[in-house]
């Protein structure tokens, strides 16, 4: 049983004004399932960037990347598409929820690429945002909400597909103190009670915290030290 | 499942731009319906002419008029059942700018050579039996009020009066046609009339018929008893052309000049127009709405269906644009034709025409909305998110 | 008295290019279809007008309106050319003055279906009265009391039968074609032969007008008036560039309100397409408008910045416009002369006329599409303004 995610030789080049910098250069990781990681590191070192690449929203240059037994550096664009459906959850530091749709369109927005009915799509929503508090802000929209709020919206609508790994790029960036520990409280919530695993890229050490292990990577986009938590 | 309802919901955000967009679309559409059907108009003549009525008429030019002594001759002819003189008077009613035709035609003919004409008003009898008796078209009759027996004064243009004065005609009828070949607005007197104000010196003006209206026999060959027509006055004095009734009308649209190409370059510069404003819309939407294209995407949504959803923005706000335009020709349709009265009568905004606006409105929608939607399909995600919109 | 710098607004409009281009090529269209439409009406009007001499004149019949209602008897034209003191009647020559007839034919086209070529059948008189203006081009004039004619430059690749050479066969009479003529104005649309031999080839006895060249000194108004009443042959009387004026009003009427009517509908949809740019362009710069006010500026200043900014689109509209429809200039075409109902061949004018109405159009389509985003840019203030993201 090897581990949930087996990152190995991973290349990552970025071509800017002419000069091409290796973002990531040939790293190798394993990341185990049940697991809440928070990737740290100095600017330019690439977390990110490997978020998005584990998350199949962006394609590495060189290596392999195998989730769940998969190596998704070998899918298509469709295949990657539906894979991200799938087993996938994403939660923003800008929220990016859609703001013509309201809180709870929003969260069933997954659920349109899986067969289930209307009435079970608003159902498992309507569920989702119960579970982050948000029940009776079902109708709003997120113009209408503050910034906390639309973040445990993101938050419900990661989940209620129930994917199998939640990626987080800098998700309490825009939050005060407050809704800050609010959403660090549901991820770990999502990891212990759920069994999600989370990888999450932070520069917020507090946030950190929250972890269970924190992967720092070097500017150079190479494996620094990893330290547990808790 | 598409994420369908997001579509509306993009449109209808910026509710100015939305509808200064879908308004100018409307307008255009109108517009283009309106054309069309004054085309349509101008052809509706000729495509309803009768098969079994030919019209005889001088092969030099509309302004010669034959001898009286053809009109015997052209009845003799195998295949002709009835002759009809027939004479463009050219007057007007009080102001040169009230148009509408008169006609001076042997009365005794022509309720039988044109079953089209039917009164709803007065009776034929009576418009035979009175020598200055008229009939009078309903679009005509109700613009100006003649009603049964009143005395309507036309004066002559083309054939004066020696003393100035005007024609007086009594109305003994007023007539609707039964179809499009004949208008509502036309106003038919006895040739008699004019016959003898000319002999008398009553009236002067060109001497002759203007032109004379056969109905064949029924079974008859009309190409043989055209030539059979043709071939009698062939040495003259006045040679003449027999034509089908769809063929004369024919020639007065094609004289008016090559209206389809002039209207199909109206109509071309009008559609470049509205695809732009649609376009530029469409444009500025997709733009707006980037970052929400990075988010479907990432939330697994195929490049495909985020495509979709812009194409069927476009297509929806052409259908609702073009879809009031649609509206706003059909519905007008009575207040137009109206307004065009009796100068060009036969206006209709007929089904074709709507399916042709319905057709543009889809063409429009399709091309103003293929860019934006195969831009969000190339869009990488990470690049879409990016953005700040 | 703070403005905004004019580059600011320039700028913004190249960084914002794809909705500037759709925008200035939405107005351009709809300039361009005006444009064409005032060029053809200029190249009708200004064939008759420009052209119509001052000193040549005119008879008609009384109450005609054109040389095809106009009949003069034999009689009656030649007591108004004998004996009318006014014409002037060289020593050494035959007097200055000419008897015509008019008809309006009906030709084959070369092309295929028919339309109205005038055929004018004249006197020797009519070459000494207009000299110059007349030359023949190609093979010679016409030799009197025969049967050959002229045929104007216009003719020969449009109508059948019209190049030296052919043989024209009017009524039953056949008539060669032995020369070509050039005339500045109309007639190089027309067929001209002798017309005593056109006259019984067509069995119309009659003149339809008398032209002439006056004695120095003659009162026109007076001599108008005259004939007016005259017991003998009352007729109108107007110069020959008076005459052609008034062959052009109808047209140029209709197609005046045509440009007009077809300007205002794609006007709409052009000020539509402005507004919506401007509008997008706002809600783009409502942070730098905060920083703007901050800084100082004064809202008015705002305001005319938006509208300078709206005025340039409109005013590259207008150009691009222009350089659409100025290939149009020359181009020949034809066009049916309602009143006399005869073709004319003429080109498309755009004159500097027809570019500063265009122009002018543009810009007040401009200022009518940045009027509401201008004031809306106008009446934000800077801390709203400053807010949004």
């Amino acid at each position: 049983m090897g581990a949930l995610i087996q990152l190995r030789g991973l290349v990552k080049v970025y071509t800017r004004g002419g000069e091409t910098l290796r973002v990531l250069d040939g790293l190798d990781l394993d990341l185990e399932a049940g697991g809440f990681y928070a990737l740290m590191g100095p600017s330019g070192s690439g977390k990110t960037t490997l978020l998005n690449l584990v998350g199949g929203l962006d394609r590495a240059d060189e290596g392999r990347i195998v989730v769940d037994g998969e190596d998704i550096a070998a899918m298509t664009g469709p295949e990657l598409a539906e894979w991200r459906a799938e087993k996938v959850g994403f939660v923003f530091q800008g929220f990016n929820l859609i703001p013509v749709l309201t809180a709870q369109e929003n969260v069933e927005l997954p659920l349109l690429l899986t067969r289930l009915s209307r009435g079970q799509r608003k159902e498992h929503a309507k569920s989702a945002l119960e579970l982050v508090g948000l029940g009776d802000r079902r109708s709003h929209r997120p113009s209408q909400l503050s910034g906390g709020q639309e973040q445990r919206v993101a938050i419900a609508r990661a989940l209620v597909s129930d994917p199998m790994l939640v990626l987080a790029d800098e998700p309490t960036g825009d939050l005060d103190r407050k809704s800050a520990d609010d959403v660090l409280a549901l991820l770990r919530l999502l990891n212990e009670k759920y069994g999600k695993t989370i990888l999450m890229v932070t520069h917020d050490h507090a946030a950190a915290q929250q972890a269970r292990t924190i992967v720092h990577l070097d500017k150079g986009g190479r494996l620094g030290r990893i330290e547990a938590v808790r | 499942m598409p994420p369908f309802q997001l579509v509306w919901r993009n449109l209808t955000k910026r509710k100015a731009r939305f509808l200064l967009t879908a308004g100018s679309l409307a307008i255009a559409i109108f517009l283009l319906c309106l054309l069309r059907s004054l085309v349509v108009a101008l052809e509706a003549g000729v495509k309803a002419a009768a098969a079994d009525r030919l019209i005889v008429q001088s092969k030099v030019s509309l302004f010669v008029y034959l001898p009286q002594a053809y009109g015997t001759k052209i009845a003799a002819v195998e295949g002709v059942e009835r002759v009809m003189r027939w004479n463009w008077f050219g007057g007007y009613y009080q102001d040169q700018g009230n148009f509408f035709a008169q006609f001076a035609c042997d009365q005794d003919e022509l309720q039988a050579i044109y079953p089209e004409i039917q009164l709803v008003d007065g009776s034929w009898d009576d418009f035979q039996r009175d020598r200055q008796a008229c009939i009078v078209g309903e679009a005509t009759a109700s613009k100006y009020g003649f009603k049964v027996g009143d005395s309507v004064p036309i004066i002559g243009a083309l054939f004066p009066k020696t003393d100035g004065t005007t024609w007086d005609f009594r109305v003994a009828g007023i007539y609707k046609s039964t179809k499009k070949n004949v208008d509502d607005a036309t106003l038919f007197f006895h040739y008699k009339y004019l016959e003898n104000a000319l002999d008398s010196g009553e009236g002067s003006g060109p001497a002759g018929v203007g032109i004379f209206v056969v109905k064949m026999s029924p079974g008859a060959d009309r190409t043989e008893v055209m030539s059979r027509i043709d071939a009698m006055f062939e040495q003259g004095p006045q040679v003449v052309q027999t034509t089908t009734e769809a063929e004369f009308q024919a020639q007065f649209v094609s004289m008016i000049g090559n209206v389809p190409l002039f209207v199909s370059s109206i109509g071309g510069g009008v559609m470049v127009a509205i695809l732009l404003a649609a376009l530029n819309t469409m444009l500025m939407a997709a733009r707006e709405q980037t970052r929400d294209i990075g988010v479907l995407k990432a939330l697994g949504f195929g490049d495909g269906v985020v495509a979709g959803v812009l194409l069927w923005q476009s297509l929806a706000l052409c259908a609702f644009g073009g879809g009031a335009g649609i509206l706003l020709a059909a519905s007008t349709e009575d207040s137009v034709a109206r307004m065009l009265g009796t100068v060009f009568p036969g206006y209709e905004v007929t089904a074709g025409t709507l399916w042709s606006a319905a057709g543009a409105t889809l063409l429009v929608g399709l091309v103003a909305g293929v860019g934006p939607a195969l831009r969000a399909r190339g869009l990488s995600v990470i690049d879409a998110l990016r953005r700040t919109g | 008295m703070a403005l905004v710098p004019l580059s600011y607004n320039l700028r913004s409009l190249v960084v914002r290019r794809s909705a500037t281009l759709l925008t200035v090529l939405g107005i351009g269209a709809t300039v361009a279809v005006l444009a064409g439409v005032l060029a053809l009406q200029q190249g009708f009007a200004t064939l008759f007008v420009e052209n119509g001499r001052d000193d040549v004149v005119v008879f008609l019949r009384q109450g005609s309106t054109n040389e095809g209602d106009s009949v003069f008897s034999l009689e009656r034209a030649q007591i108004l050319m004998k004996t009318l003191p006014d014409i002037e009647r060289p020593i050494d020559g035959p007097p200055l003055v000419s008897a015509e007839m008019y008809l309006a034919v009906r030709r084959e086209k070369v092309g295929g279906g028919e339309t109205n070529v005038p055929i004018r059948g004249v006197q020797q008189g009519t070459f000494r009265i207009l000299g110059d203006d007349i030359r023949v081009v190609e093979g010679r004039a016409f030799a009197p009391g025969t049967d050959e004619v002229v045929v104007g430059s216009k003719l020969a690749d449009r109508i059948a039968d019209c190049r030296v050479g052919d043989t024209l066969v009017l009524n039953t009479t056949p008539f060669r074609v032995v020369g070509m003529f050039d005339h500045p104005g109309p007639f190089k649309s027309e067929i001209w032969g002798d017309r005593d031999r056109l006259a019984e080839a067509l069995e119309r006895p009659v003149f339809n007008r008398v032209i002439a060249k006056l004695k120095d000194g003659v009162d026109l108004g007076e001599l108008k008036e005259r004939m007016e009443s005259d017991p003998q042959v009352p007729c109108k009387v107007m110069t020959e560039r008076e005459y052609l004026g008034s062959q052009t009003t109808a047209f140029s009427f209709v197609l005046r309100v045509l440009g007009a009517f077809l300007a205002a509908i794609m006007g709409v949809a052009a000020v539509f397409t402005a507004t919506n740019t401007m509008l997008a362009a706002l809600a783009a710069r409502t942070n730098e408008i905060g920083i703007l006010l901050s800084l100082g500026f004064k809202p008015w200043a705002i305001f005319a910045s938006f509208l300078f900014e709206s005025l340039v689109l409109g005013l590259l509209g207008g150009i691009v416009g222009c350089l659409m429809a100025l290939p149009l200039n020359g181009v020949d075409t034809g066009a049916m002369n309602f009143q006399t109902f005869t073709e004319v061949a003429f080109a498309f004018r755009v004159t500097p006329q027809v570019m500063v109405v265009a122009v002018c159009f543009s810009l007040a389509l401009g200022l009518l599409g940045g009027a509401l985003p201008a004031l809306r840019a106008a009446s934000l203030r800077p801390t709203q303004a400053l807010r949004r993201d």
